[in-house]
């Protein structure tokens, strides 16, 4: 004798899947996640590291932000400059900052750099590239200063310059050509900055404003729009409107002020 | 089957797709507005693909007659094409009848070209802008397989939906109540045209460069540049 | 004229060592032939009048069609072989609606003339051998009328493909004599009223029958109602002036 319907008893159940699949056929798919086409670069110099990102976020081909932050903090002596999806970049750094900071107070000694980047790794390992997080992170700790690149898959590089992001072929080439070791620091800050231009001129997915940071022993400097090459143009005309331009088609008004009754007794 | 058996067959039997994609898209916008005796026909000048930019200077409008100007967007390969072909007709025309084409016949002569090409389109939407045989401004929008229509104002191109409500507002003044609508002048036609520009490029990551206006007046055409973001 | 006549006149493509094509000059000649047709051009508009030779009082006079329209703004008065004309009036027509269908507007005039003296030429042996569609001139001249934006205006087409446009032009049997006629009483100024009546004065002095309103036929192409044949009773006011 057999069930009139067979109920598996165990394994996978796919019908969320299945009606995934058709809500998407409906036209009911999920929104498309602010993905940045971004420019961000990585440089060592003479006394430590400088970080540089462009600031445009994109959702398809509209701008979603025309000065968003990319450099997030990590440790008092670590940032992290993140392309991909902007969600997922934010919430890595998010989650590897708070577990830097409360594995700082248990062993009570600077984070270093190197615990960072396994953390993100293995993280990002773990969601095989589903988290579209392509970080570059720089730091100063009891090693000297360090740079590395973490790729959404999970893979890692220690680099002494690095781009990443849409507009890391146009940032490289300038880093290719100008970079050597032991630059100074306003040489290195001028490189980063030139770089993180090509990105902005060259790459539609990178735009508006250069941010820089520079990491060197027990100093931060964090210089929000260094530069500011894409200033927006001044308007032509006036788009004020004046007063009752707009139509309606009832109008109500409501009185808010109570005048009846008594005043509370709170004697 | 036995699932060694299966694996081969798919391996084996499963047909080679071959992809013919004659078509990009370069970006860009153009817009069009129509005044009582002038024209102005505006187009930003970059030419891209994906997140590439092929060129800064990439002319998307086209002077066809000292009465037109053609502006497209889209596919810049058929757009440069279709403005070849026009090009060539209106001279034929110019050499068999002995006089300049008309707005209103050049308007058909782009609708027929376009239908011409029917089931293997000219990947562009056209606009025409220029002044009639009664010296009236006139804009003429096209979709890609020439179905057209006549206009008051127009945007086409990457920035379209971000600049046709602007225009919709400020030129034909909809979903404003104004006593006082004031007349379309050419001064604030070549303002709308740059604030629109000015604007999109903010948004718009295919829009900027340069900015070419087209004024078509009876007396002649001429062209202003501007320049716009080139991030 | 054909004092020189030889083996030159076989060929419609060979010209004669005095520079001749014959055959065409023949064509030109068989037109002399045909019944009178008369145009005259004023500011008002185009008339058009031709004779038609009612050869017997068996035939139906309204089966004789020698004026026809090309387009609405469009008329064409011939004289010579008419069965040569249906070729061209098709073509003229084809030409007046290509040119609406791509462009929106109405032929220019010397545009539709200009197409049908192209299709004039295209007798022969073609230049690469293929078949050619003609293997001699048209027999036939026409008188081309219209109006357009430069105004009404006449033309004339003979079978040579050349044209010319004419204040008033006379073609046919007697055109000698309606040409000499024309030039003496055609007037810059003249009314399209007066155009009605002068065209059928000469008409009538060239014809050999007693012109009635069944044994001519009159056209007029206007900006107001452009091109329209006049009914019998039409005509009949109009020989009522003469």
């Amino acid at each position: 004798m057999r069930a009139k319907a067979e109920i598996p008893k165990g394994g996978f159940n796919f019908d969320n899947y299945r009606r995934n699949v058709f809500l998407e056929k409906q036209g009911l798919g999920l929104p498309k996640a602010i993905k940045t086409g971004t420019t961000i670069i990585g440089i060592h110099f003479k006394d430590g590291i400088i970080l540089g990102a462009d600031t445009r976020s994109t959702n398809d081909t509209i701008v979603a932000n025309k000065n968003c932050k990319k450099i997030h903090y990590l440790a008092p002596n670590m940032y992290c400059a993140g392309a991909g999806t902007a969600a997922d970049t934010e919430q890595s750094n998010a989650l590897i900052s708070s577990q830097l900071e409360l594995h700082r107070l248990a062993t009570g000694r600077q984070s270093r750099v190197i615990t960072a980047v396994a953390m993100l790794k293995q993280m990002l390992f773990r969601y095989q590239g589903h988290v579209s997080a392509a970080l570059i992170i720089g730091g100063y700790d009891i090693s000297g200063p360090s740079l590395y690149n973490v790729h959404p898959h999970g893979s890692s590089d220690k680099l002494p310059f690095v781009a990443m992001g849409s507009g890391s072929l146009a940032a490289m080439a300038i880093l290719e050509s100008r970079w050597t070791k032991d630059l100074e620091r306003d040489d290195a800050i001028e490189l980063a900055k030139d770089a993180i231009e090509a990105g902005i001129f060259n790459d539609l997915g990178s735009g508006s404003n250069v941010d820089i940071n520079i990491i060197e022993k027990d100093k931060v400097e964090i210089l929000k729009n260094y530069a500011k090459p894409n200033e927006r143009a001044v308007k032509e005309q006036s788009y004020k409107y004046k007063r009752g331009a707009t139509a309606y088609l009832k109008e109500y008004v409501r009185e808010f002020i109570v005048t009846e009754g008594d005043a509370m007794d709170i004697s | 089957m036995n699932p060694v058996d299966f694996y081969n067959e798919t391996l084996t039997s499963v047909p080679t797709e071959h992809g013919f994609y004659p078509y990009e898209s370069n970006g860009g916008t153009a817009l069009a507005i129509a005044g009582e005796d002038f024209c102005v026909v505006a187009s930003d000048t970059r030419q891209s693909n994906g997140y590439l930019i092929n060129a800064r200077y990439a002319p998307k409008a086209f002077k066809m007659s000292e009465k037109a100007v053609l502006a497209n967007s889209v596919f810049a390969a058929d757009g440069n094409a279709l403005v070849r072909r026009l090009t060539q007709r209106i001279q034929w025309y110019k050499h068999s009848h002995e006089k300049e084409i008309s707005i209103t016949a050049l308007a058909q002569l782009v609708s027929n070209t376009l239908y011409y090409k029917r089931f293997f389109p000219f990947y562009t939407q056209v606009l025409l802008g220029g002044i009639d045989e009664s010296g009236a401004g006139v804009v003429y929008s096209f979709d890609p397989v020439g179905s057209y229509g006549l206009e008051v104002c127009r945007a086409n191109g990457t920035a379209s939906a971000l600049i046709q409500p602007f225009l919709d507002n400020q030129v034909e003044f909809k979903n404003v109540q104004f006593d006082d609508k004031p007349r379309m002048t050419l001064d604030r036609a070549i303002c709308i045209a740059k604030d629109a520009f000015t604007s999109a490029t903010e948004r718009d990551i295919y829009t900027g460069d340069h900015l070419e206006i087209f004024i078509i007046k009876q007396d002649g055409i001429t062209i202003e540049s501007y320049p716009l973001k080139k991030d | 004229m054909f004092l020189t006549r030889s083996e030159y006149d076989r060929g419609v493509n060979t010209f004669s060592p005095e520079g001749r094509l014959f055959q065409v000059e023949y064509a030109i000649e068989a037109i002399k032939l045909g019944s009178t047709a008369v145009g005259i051009q004023t500011s008002e508009g185009v008339v058009l009048a031709v004779e038609k030779r009612v050869t017997s009082p068996l035939l139906v006079s309204s089966s004789i069609e020698k004026i026809m329209e090309i387009d609405t703004h469009l008329g064409c008065a011939m004289s010579g072989l008419t069965a040569d004309s249906r070729t061209m009036i098709d073509h003229a027509r084809v030409e007046a609606q290509n040119h609406h269908f791509t462009y929106n507007e109405k032929i220019k005039v010397e545009s539709v003339t200009q197409a049908v003296c192209d299709l004039a030429l295209r007798f022969g042996e073609s230049a690469h051998g293929e078949e050619s569609i003609m293997s001699r001139p048209f027999g036939v001249a026409l008188l081309i009328a219209g109006v357009d934006e430069k105004g009404p205006q006449l033309y004339h087409a003979d079978p040579s493909g050349t044209f010319m446009q004419y204040d008033a032009k006379a073609i046919g049997s007697g055109s000698e004599g309606a040409q000499t006629e024309l030039q003496e009483e055609y007037d810059k100024s003249i009314s399209l009223v007066n155009a009605e009546t002068l065209s059928l004065k000469v008409l009538k002095q060239v014809m050999e029958e007693k012109l009635n309103n069944t044994n001519v036929q009159l056209a007029s192409i206007t900006p107001e109602h452009g091109f329209r044949i006049y009914s019998e009773e039409e005509l009949q006011v109009v020989i009522d002036r003469l």
